[in-house]
């Protein structure tokens, strides 16, 4: 059976999505928290890519699961912003409440790296996520959205591919049923003991459900 | 040659010869050796004084009242120059803006504004180009026209002069003049009074030994010590030893005094007036089309690089006038934080501003101005060869001009921290366009931020919460965490608070910061959330 099963992985016409994954050198971008970061592929988010996020409502621990992997990109010793002082940025596009820069620096984050958009329609949203993603200037693109369409989502996955960026959408949780082209796509949900974490859609890893991801 | 013998043995650059005053010999060796000897280049340094420039650049000169222009110095509001009329009813400078109005209730007073003073002076230098190619502007109150070239072309030095003299006066500014061969000697001469007219090296020595020290400028502890010293004029001055003067007041002024000697060169830098780029590009027929026009736009961007380029100039600031056979222009300013020439940045920037405008009616003539330009400051890339591949990045800046080019100035910002209890007011918004080059901001660290926990979401307004039984609601009964925080502080801003923060869990596990307010009977207020 193990001799079949070999034999089948050898055929050239065998695809197998996580070497691909792997060939690529996607090295991720460690969590913070290595419950998860055992779950993604590469060890953790995927740097270049549009990560999405699906929540039930905004508090679920949404901001916590990021901040470890933020701090790390607005670090100005940080490995990708070593020798170049307009890298870095961490851009806050259309959030629904005012992210507090005191608990942000308890996190780490370096402020004067942070850059907060407020559009006024949905679209502007888009169109600041895209502009900030390609500019090359963000290390991460965090943005707020209702609606998403699948060739809106392509055109942030290329973005963010360009700007060798990282981008994060956090949609409510009826997006489920959508189709979307990014990378890694998680859902919260309020468990019995903590925030439990599913992950959805993994480019090169596979389906997940982990209870209480922090704990 | 008389002038010569009678100057002390320091001002002597060629042979010594015998020194009127005694003077040791050793001291005359040492001093012999720190003599430097400029070229002989001719030049005549014409310098314009206008010592009532702050009350002469307001533009009524000949108004009814008397005027005069008061400065506030460390709290104290003294005249600073009053005109005739003012004069003659006893307003007289120093003395306090109180008084000068007792002495003359109908006095219109003006406070000092050096920048006007600047503006003027500039136009004064742009009017003065007409008699040399070479000025400058010293400042705060003087030009420097270097006219050693001009004399043949104005027919002599009395001709030029009086040009000189007539233009001012019909320009409505009283000036003192003098001429001399190095710059320095010539300002010196000018704020002593002295309408002085040194064509050449030899004679300027004699001249400046008798100038009183006060009209160098030095500060006036210099001029103190040197009173003190019995010392009044240049010429006692000069005649002290070099080592010990440079000791005693420093080698800046020493090198000041061979400047105006002539015996050290005093480059000079020659005031421009900075030129505007202007072009204008007529289409054939009336068009609307955006693509063509945007097209014509871009052209013109060109050709402002092109000009930018070859002077060394960026600019911040560029409108485009679009003009219609029947309505009126339309005009689009564009702006950016850092002064730049770059066509691809001003076209995309314009694509974004162009698409939301409205043009009332066809194009006839697109007209491109830029705005004061001003000296490129550029920096060095680096030199990388294993950077391909690599994040190519541009200034922030251009991010935000793009993003505020479409949603607005106000929607972008940064943000810092600032030292404060009051979790409201503990950070605030910072604009990207002031901070220069988007440096860090400085984060205030209250002792707060460091050891109690603070919400990463908060609500622009604390939202009153619903109790049951006795507890606060959100989204359930909330359960509070920990014990509390009290906050009690604001008093002096008629924003004070009286709160007890705590941490509470709803039943689906969202932290949140709530408070108790003390004031108003226990109300609960939601203000933030840990997300």
């Amino acid at each position: 059976m193990a001799d079949t099963l070999e034999k089948l992985l050898q055929n050239p016409r065998l695809w197998r999505g996580r070497d691909q994954a792997n060939t690529q050198g996607w090295q991720g971008l460690p969590s913070g928290y290595p419950k998860l970061d055992r779950y993604l592929p590469g060890g953790g988010w995927p740097r270049h890519a549009l990560t999405e996020i699906l929540l039930e409502h905004y508090g679920m621990g949404e901001l916590q699961l990021l901040m470890p992997a933020l701090a790390r990109l607005s670090e100005p010793e940080g490995s990708e912003a070593a020798d170049d002082t307009e890298a870095g940025w961490i851009a806050w596009i259309a959030p629904p409440f005012q992210p507090y820069p005191p608990a942000l620096l308890q996190w780490g984050i370096n402020l004067s790296r942070v850059l907060i958009v407020r559009p006024r329609q949905e679209n502007e949203t888009l169109w600041a996520a895209e502009q900030a993603l390609s500019s090359g200037n963000c290390a991460a693109v965090l943005m707020w959205l209702d609606t998403l369409d699948d060739y809106s989502s392509r055109r942030l996955q290329l973005a963010a591919e360009k700007g060798q960026s990282w981008a994060i959408a956090f949609r409510p949780l009826e997006a489920l049923s959508q189709p979307s082209a990014a990378a890694l796509r998680i859902q919260l949900i309020s468990g019995e003991k903590g925030t439990d974490l599913g992950i959805l859609k993994s480019r090169g890893g596979r389906p997940a459900m982990l209870r209480d991801y922090a704990g | 040659m008389s002038s010569l013998d009678k100057s002390p043995a320091i001002l002597r650059d060629t042979a010594p010869t015998p020194s009127v005053t005694a003077k040791p010999a050793r001291l005359e060796h040492t001093q012999q050796s720190f003599a430097l000897v400029a070229k002989p280049t001719r030049r005549l340094w014409f310098c314009i004084y206008l010592p009532a420039l702050p009350l002469q650049a307001l533009n009524d000169t000949d108004a009814e009242e008397a005027t005069a222009v008061f400065e506030d110095k460390e709290g104290m509001r003294r005249i600073l120059l009053a005109d005739k009329k003012a004069r003659a009813a006893g307003v007289v400078p120093g003395l306090t803006v109180n008084a000068a109005l007792a002495l003359l209730p109908t006095l219109c007073l003006v406070e000092r504004n050096p920048q006007r003073e600047r503006q003027a002076l500039e136009a004064l230098a742009a009017w003065a180009e007409q008699f040399t190619s070479f000025v400058c502007i010293e400042t705060p109150e003087m030009l420097l026209l270097e006219i050693a070239g001009s004399l043949q072309l104005f027919g002599g030095l009395s001709s030029l002069q009086q040009r000189i003299v007539a233009g001012l006066e019909a320009l409505g500014f009283s000036a003192l003049l003098s001429i001399a061969p190095t710059p320095l000697a010539s300002t010196w001469l000018a704020k002593a009074g002295r309408r002085a007219s040194i064509l050449t090296q030899a004679d300027l020595t004699g001249a400046l030994s008798k100038l009183p020290i006060r009209c160098l400028g030095w500060p006036d502890s210099v001029n103190e010590h040197l009173g003190g010293m019995g010392i009044n004029c240049v010429g006692d001055c000069l005649r002290l030893p070099r080592a010990g003067f440079a000791r005693r007041f420093g080698a800046g002024h020493l090198l000041e005094l061979d400047r105006a000697l002539g015996r050290l060169p005093d480059p000079r830098q020659s005031y421009r007036v900075p030129e505007r780029f202007c072009s204008e590009y007529e289409l054939k027929e009336e068009e609307s089309a955006s693509d063509l026009l945007l097209n014509v736009c871009q052209e013109l961007l060109i050709e402002l690089e092109r000009f930018l380029l070859m002077r060394q100039l960026s600019v911040q600031r560029v409108s485009f006038s679009f003009f219609h056979l029947r309505e009126p222009a339309t005009h689009l300013t564009l702006g950016c934080l850092q002064a730049g020439r770059s066509v691809s940045h001003w076209f995309e920037l314009l694509k974004i501003k162009f698409d939301q405008m409205v043009l009332p009616a066809p194009v006839i003539a697109i007209r491109l101005r830029a705005g004061q330009s001003q000296l490129l400051t550029a920096r060095s890339d680096k030199l990388a060869f294993n950077d391909v591949g690599k994040r190519q990045s541009e200034p922030i800046a251009y991010l935000v001009e793009r993003i505020s080019a479409r949603i607005g100035n106000e929607s972008v910002h940064g943000v810092t921290t600032v030292a404060e209890h009051r979790p409201q007011y503990a950070w605030m918004p910072v604009d990207l366009a002031q901070v220069p080059h988007c440096a860090a901001a400085p984060s205030y660290w209250c002792e707060d931020h460091r050891v109690l926990r603070r919400p990463l979401w908060m609500l622009p307004e604390p939202r009153p919460l619903q109790l049951a039984q006795g507890a606060p609601v959100y989204q359930g009964v909330l359960k509070l965490l920990g014990r509390p925080e009290r906050l009690e502080t604001g008093w002096w801003d008629d924003d004070g608070i009286a709160r007890d923060y705590y941490v509470a869990a709803n039943p689906a596990g969202v932290h949140v910061w709530v408070y108790r307010d003390r004031r108003s009977a226990g109300g609960w207020y939601l203000h933030g959330i840990f997300g």
